[in-house]
């Protein structure tokens, strides 16, 4: 008797479906996908795409999320999404590995007698809860819950407190440690407003920001960074001007005609200074007489000659300033970043805000509405009181959501020993963070990419969230998790929580969003074009806003500093463009993320400025004490000329004890060192409020950075031109001479243009490749042996003095010349040219002599020193979970290989198949490289150099075009294009 | 040299072979633990990947392909001595030509080890190599690296068929001393030599005509492993004065070679009457003669650094002297360029002791100057923002140390199976045996 076909796979599907049955024990089943009778979106090998919302920072980009057969491999921005534009930073890109982290809890867990946490089935973990939380109700006790959140609106957030109000609690915090307390007040005191307004860039001609770095972590880099490039552009003969007045050189003030490097906490005396000159000078708008009077008798104590004493800025640059910012308009001046969060953080931001209103930006460039969605977080005051009621006994649970207070609050709050008085600390964290590892209970959640939810950053943006794949772990929502709890709660509050799930309760807010935005609509559209889209946008109209008459008692005091000692210098804490609040710090790609300005990796330091750092004896390297009257940390020490000789500045976000094995023991957080009491006015942390001592401790720790130089040394790698010569004739390319014929390029010759002006050094475009090519983390020793592997970095270089550096970024990649100098020294023909104009690796034939990168001038090439790939290496890349979110269009690499850029070819090849399926050629613009395609500020243009027509092709015949180290003859098929200097000795 | 008989000659020369003492076997068990470490060295490196090296990502070439390039420059003296000053009739090298052919094949066996050493995957080594098989993959004849192949290739064919054709007669005499199992092989070795007049006239054009093969080899090998560099547009590599600067770095760096194994050898074995100061003294002169071409060279390169006015290159040499691997350089230029003028006066070139020490000096020059070639140059090229220094590991001293160890084991069995000095062209220094009753 034989089987024959049809008996086989009925005896085979059958048997499945009985394991699959059997297995759904504790473990989740795992199907496979029937590809007998295949579901209709889904095509094995065809990308599906989920439009959801980053929630890695408050900004609340849109997002589109790639996924292959059930796995998320690549996150892009949702060009429909009104914030970002289709555009990611490097943190959002870097989500997939909190998702795919493998330091993840993976299911729910307990902590037992002697603190050591063990997992318990969701049951029992729920029952806990809810048992403790009745009791509570018994006694009467309900209001001694407390829920702290991140910033959450919409369907999550209105369910938390309606939850928490249902069991008779009021205790719920939105707390963010960048909550922008000072900014939100003083619009309240300057126009009545507990608002942030919406801040246009591209529409300004002159930007000043005193200290806001919104190219890294300001309200919304993203949306800013497009609108400063756009501001940037050269248009009509002209580029936007920008100063940045802060005691750092941030990535942003790098990006600054001129850093004005402030005294710290005088920034609002530089304001009503300005404010002074354009009064007197008459060149502000015109205002109510009454007003215009008061407000000269405002800034009447800070004419510009005391202002400069203070400030200890020349005068003559306060005059120009005020001129300047008066005459080019409109005008914007951004405040707020943490440069301003001294005693008199909330003062200075009405000087700010003065400064806008007295030359008419507001209402133009400073829109109140549609309005940031941040207003709505508790101060830092308000968490003082939460840490007041824990110490009291009069939190008995505190449930914590997504928020690692511990670690992002000043040490001396004493948020820890607060903890410890409260009986029972649930979490909800996806990580074992440091406050989650205080916890009693960890619950946790899905990671935003397997949830279900909404979030609006601002007024008019209802960004929607859906899950992008199935839950990895044995996780549930935190929506579900609270339902479910009201459900066993008694029958009168259960009775208020009919859903059953998050989701649909999530149905029934849109519903009602629906009803209020397209009323017309049927629900089902709406909701598929919302689940489309992304979520749905409406217009809001800015309101005008007037003088609050508070604003006139103003009095803008000299900020105090706290210190230890006379010779103490100004600690400037910031949150880095890498790891923001330290909540990303367990990402290896942004671990191995160069920092934009320092350029080292896998770390956490104090900058120190040369001068000072000569002074206490202090050299590159060594760990100082640093010394606050608040605590001490221990730091390697950084020297660069980023710092006022009397500042020292620490990024935030490194130094975890907790919170996995990429973000432990990585240098120290500065919040150890911060003052617990609040701004008066605002509420807020005094970040930039103490002095410090360095003292050395003798130790050495290495700092390890990929790059070799900072200066160019006259190599005009990254070069720029003065505005004042872009009109100018520039001199024709010159034909290339050689022996060999040129290449044939049939039909394509795929090229590259980068604008050096819109660049603006994020380093979006690395985490984006790393994601897209699968290229390995290899971890700080690696990087320090020279054996980083991304195959785009940016160069930043140095030019100019110490005391008023000019700072270029350059990325750098593979050039694929069309002449180029690794092809002909492989032996073996693993690159190659291939008719399409690109420089092929070709990964199976390659044996490892390295000459092609020994040969390459650009050193774009990277070896596979070690096994990357191979799951039994010790080396290996890529450790369960991280492995799922491989690209399984580009191959990963094995030891002993040579590889690089590729330009996307896969991508390329999709893009072509996609057009030969529709039978036309590739449109130009259809292949979008993975660094170009998140590159906040289109710096990258991708495209065909054989059509005249092409955006590149135009792009390569711009004035500004040239092409690193040309004299070589290599023919780069990347053109780059100058950064324009602006003539900032008129201002 | 003294008046010596046939016999006298025969028995002189071949005690060398005579059965090894202790000392003998101690150095081999040595040379052999070292060559079984750096054996395991190698292992780990292809088990673990080229990161167990120092090499990065500037620097894709360090010790290794340095070292290649000494061992293949210590190669090019045994063939100048053998054929060239052969095709000169030069008298002296009758002597000394066995150790240093012998010498040139052992360099050729352990510096072709080193590109395999070197390859990320070393398994797949033979792709570089063209031969037919069904995908029609073929190697890239532009690359240097396949000039490299075949150059080596050619050179180890050629060198080795001179040495074992200069070997025969010899061998012939070894058979005829030998007995048993030994008397087997050496007399398969000898080719049935009978030292029959019609032998000798065969012999004599076959090693002429060997001689004028090898004599060409002498200047392309070291031009073809220059143009690795001078083909390729890193700065401090890409000059067309690599070729001669090679060939001549490569004799003068042999030169020191032979000088380094013959003097401790001439010793060893007692042969001071064979090997004299003389012959020594001649190699000193020799080595005065490309030690000033080593001189026009370094001057060369820094002129036209200097002159040819391109920015890069003058970095690249200006690092060179004063940047990371300065000390290097300047063993480089002392010992290579300056020290061995010294040999200009007699008193130091007829010195065993400051011969020896110089010729030392100037291997550590020499492989210093491939050292300071090869890193310098990468270490710092175009892209400031890639740079980066580069160190050798332990697993690549261990490595080199191997490497080295294989060398000497092929040179200690050596002495020990086959005469070191050319019995036949010794006696050919001497004058032929005339019967007693002839004479009178």
């Amino acid at each position: 008797m034989g089987i024959d076909r049809r008996a086989f796979l009925k005896v085979i599907g059958v048997g499945g479906a009985t394991t699959a049955l059997v297995g759904c024990g504790a473990e989740p089943p795992e199907k496979l996908i029937p590809y007998l009778i295949p579901p209709e979106e889904l095509i094995p090998g065809m990308a599906s795409w989920y439009a959801t919302v980053c929630r890695e920072c408050p900004a609340g980009c849109g997002m589109l999320v790639k996924t292959l057969e059930g796995r998320a491999i690549k996150g892009e921005g949702n060009l429909a999404h009104p914030v970002n534009q289709g555009r990611l930073c490097a943190r959002g890109q870097a989500s997939l590995q909190g998702l795919y982290n493998p330091d993840r809890i993976r299911e729910p867990l307990s902590r037992d007698q002697n603190g050591h946490l063990h997992s318990i089935s969701w049951d029992e973990a729920e029952g806990r809860v809810a048992s403790r939380l009745a009791d509570l109700r018994r006694k009467g006790k309900a209001d001694r819950v407390a829920f702290l959140t991140p910033l959450l609106s919409g369907g999550l957030d209105r369910l938390i407190d309606t939850w928490l109000s249902a069991l008779g609690s009021r205790r719920r915090l939105r707390y963010e440690p960048f909550a922008y307390e000072p900014l939100r007040t003083a619009n309240r005191i300057t126009f009545g407003r507990d608002a942030i307004p919406a801040y246009d860039l591209e529409g300004a001609k002159f930007l000043l920001s005193f200290g806001a770095d919104f190219l890294e972590t300001w309200i919304s880099p993203v949306a800013y960074a497009r609108g400063f490039a756009a501001m940037r552009a050269y248009q009509d003969g002209r580029i936007g001007t920008f100063f940045y007045v802060g005691p750092r050189l941030s990535l942003t003030a790098a990006n600054a005609d001129r850093w004005i490097p402030i005294k710290p906490g005088t920034e609002g005396f530089l304001a009503l200074g300005m404010i002074h000159v354009i009064l007197g000078e008459g060149l502000e708008v015109p205002l109510p007489q009454e007003e215009r009077e008061r407000l000269k008798s405002l800034v009447k104590p800070y004419p510009p000659e005391r202002v400069a004493i203070r400030t200890e800025l020349p005068e003559g640059t306060i005059f120009r300033l005020a001129r300047a910012f008066a005459r080019e308009k409109p005008s914007l001046a951004l405040g707020g970043g943490v440069a301003m969060t001294g005693s008199n953080a909330t003062s200075t931001c009405v000087a700010i805000n003065l400064l806008n209103y007295v030359v008419g930006n507001v209402g133009k460039t400073v829109r109140f509405g549609p309005n940031v969605t941040l207003a709505n977080l508790a101060t830092y005051r308000d968490m003082l009181s939460l840490i007041d009621a824990m110490n009291g006994d009069k939190v008995e649970v505190l449930l914590l959501y997504s928020t690692n207070p511990l670690f992002t609050l000043p040490q001396a709050a004493g948020f820890r020993e607060a903890l410890r008085k409260v009986p029972l600390v649930v979490s909800f964290s996806s990580f074992l963070d440091e406050t989650t590892a205080e916890a009693h209970l960890i619950l946790p959640d899905h990671t935003f990419l397997e949830s279900w939810g909404d979030y609006s950053p601002r007024e008019g943006i209802y960004g929607l969230m859906q899950p992008v794949m199935r839950p990895l772990f044995q996780t549930k929502a935190v929506g579900d998790t609270l339902l479910s709890l009201a459900r066993q709660s008694d029958p009168k509050i259960a009775q208020r929580f009919p859903w059953p799930s998050f989701y649909e309760y999530l149905l029934e807010q849109w519903k009602e969003l629906q009803k209020r935005l397209e009323p017309g609509t049927p629900f089902d559209t709406f909701w598929e074009q919302a689940l489309q889209q992304g979520g749905v946008w409406k217009e809001v109209r800015a309101e005008p806003v007037r003088l609050s008459p508070q604003v006139f008692e103003l009095a803008l005091k000299e900020a105090a500093f706290e210190a230890k000692a006379e010779q103490a210098l100004y600690l400037h804490c910031y949150p880095s463009l890498i790891h923001f609040d330290g909540r990303m710090a367990n990402r290896p790609w942004l671990q191995e993320l160069p920092d934009p300005m320092t350029q080292i990796v896998w770390d956490n330091w104090v900058e120190i400025h040369p001068e000072a750092a000569g002074r206490l004896g202090i050299v590159e390297g060594d760990v100082v004490t640093v010394a606050s009257p608040y605590g001490e940390v221990e730091l390697p020490a950084h020297l660069s000329g980023g710092v006022r000789p009397d500042v020292v500045a620490i990024p935030v976000g490194q130094g975890h004890t907790a919170f996995g094995r990429y973000a432990e023991k990585r240098g120290a957080n500065p919040m150890a060192l911060l003052p617990s009491k609040p701004e008066p006015l605002a509420g807020s942390v005094m970040v930039l409020s103490i002095k410090v001592t360095l003292t050395r401790t003798g130790k050495r720790h290495q700092l390890v950075s990929p790059a070799g130089s900072d200066r160019q040394q006259g190599r005009e790698i990254a070069q720029a031109m003065p505005l004042s010569q872009l009109g100018e004739h520039t001199e024709e390319d010159h034909a290339p001479k050689q022996i060999y014929p040129p290449h044939d390029h049939p039909e394509h010759r795929w090229g590259m243009a980068i604008d050096l002006n819109a660049c603006i050094g994020c380093e979006a475009c690395i985490v984006a490749c790393y994601a897209e090519n699968n290229v390995p983390v290899v971890g700080k020793e690696r990087v320090q042996e020279g054996r980083w592997m991304a195959w785009i970095r940016i160069e930043r270089y140095v030019e100019g003095e110490l005391e008023r550096p000019e700072t270029r970024f350059l990325p750098m990649l593979c050039q694929h010349c069309d002449h180029a100098p690794c092809e002909p020294v492989c032996p073996v023909y693993a690159t190659y040219h291939t008719p399409e104009g690109l420089n092929a690796q070709v990964y199976n034939r390659c044996v490892g002599v390295r000459y092609c990168s020994n040969n390459c001038p650009y050193k774009v090439r990277r070896f596979n020193w070690f096994e990357y790939s191979d799951p039994k290496s010790k080396q290996y890349a890529f450790p369960e979970p991280l492995n799922w979110q491989l690209n399984p269009d580009v191959t990963v690499r094995g030891k002993g290989v040579m590889e690089k850029c590729t330009f996307c070819v896969q991508r390329i090849q999709a893009a072509k198949d996609r057009g030969k399926d529709e039978g036309r050629p590739v449109r130009d613009g259809e292949i979008i490289p993975a660094c170009a395609q998140t590159c906040p500020t289109q710096a990258i243009v991708f495209g065909d150099l054989k059509d005249p027509n092409s955006r590149v092709s135009k792009l390569a015949r711009d004035p500004r075009r040239y092409r690193v180290l040309e004299h070589l003859n290599t023919q780069p098929a990347i053109t780059y294009l100058k950064k324009i200097k602006q003539d900032t000795e008129q201002v | 040299m003294v008046q010596l008989s046939y016999s006298q000659i025969n028995r002189d020369l071949l005690k060398t072979m005579s059965p090894p003492g202790r000392v003998y076997y101690t150095i081999l068990v040595l040379d052999l633990l070292v060559l079984a470490w750096g054996i395991f060295a190698w292992g780990y490196q292809i088990r673990t990947g080229m990161g167990v090296t120092g090499l990065n990502n500037p620097v894709g070439w360090g010790v290794y392909i340095a070292t290649f390039v000494f061992w293949i420059g210590i190669a090019h003296s045994g063939t100048l001595i053998s054929a060239i000053l052969f095709l000169f009739r030069v008298k002296w090298r009758n002597a000394v030509y066995r150790t240093a052919e012998a010498m040139t094949v052992f360099a050729l066996v352990v510096a072709g080890l080193f590109p395999l050493i070197h390859i990320g995957r070393a398994w797949l080594f033979y792709w570089l190599l063209p031969y037919p098989q069904r995908g029609y993959l073929w190697i890239n004849f532009r690359s240097p690296l396949v000039w490299d192949v075949f150059a080596v290739g050619t050179y180890l064919i050629v060198s080795s068929t001179f040495f074992f054709t200069g070997l025969v007669p010899d061998l012939a005499v070894v058979r005829d001393q030998a007995t048993g199992w030994r008397r087997r092989i050496y007399g398969f070795l000898a080719q049935g030599w009978m030292g029959t007049d019609h032998q000798w006239r065969h012999y004599s054009r076959a090693y002429l005509f060997l001689a004028a093969l090898a004599t060409p080899l002498v200047i392309s090998v070291h031009s073809i492993v220059s143009w690795d560099f001078a083909v390729s547009i890193v700065p401090g590599w890409h000059s067309t004065l690599f070729a001669p600067y090679f060939v001549a770095g490569a004799i003068h760096s042999g030169l020191a070679m032979v000088l380094t194994m013959l003097i401790p050898l001439r010793r060893i074995f007692q042969l001071e009457t064979y090997i004299t100061r003389d012959h020594l003294e001649s190699i000193a002169k020799l080595l005065i003669l490309t030690t000033l071409i080593m001189v026009y060279s370094y001057l060369t390169e820094f002129f036209i650094a200097w002159y040819g006015g391109n920015r890069f290159e003058q970095a690249t040499f200006l690092y060179r002297a004063v940047g990371d691997y300065a000390l290097a350089f300047w063993f480089m230029l002392v010992f290579n360029a300056i020290v061995p003028l010294l040999f200009a006066v007699r008193e130091i070139r007829r010195s065993i002791f400051s011969l020896f020490t110089i010729s030392i000096l100037i291997n550590i020059g020499m492989w210093c100057e491939r050292f300071v070639i090869i890193v310098a140059s990468l270490a710092h090229d175009y892209v400031p923002f890639a740079w980066r220094t580069y160190k050798p590991s332990w697993i690549e001293v261990s490595i080199l140390a191997g490497d080295a160890a294989l060398f000497f084991l092929m040179f200690l069995v050596f002495a020990k199976l086959l005469p070191v000095v050319s019995i036949v062209e010794v006696k050919e220094l001497v004058p032929p045996p005339v019967k007693e009753e002839a004479l009178q």
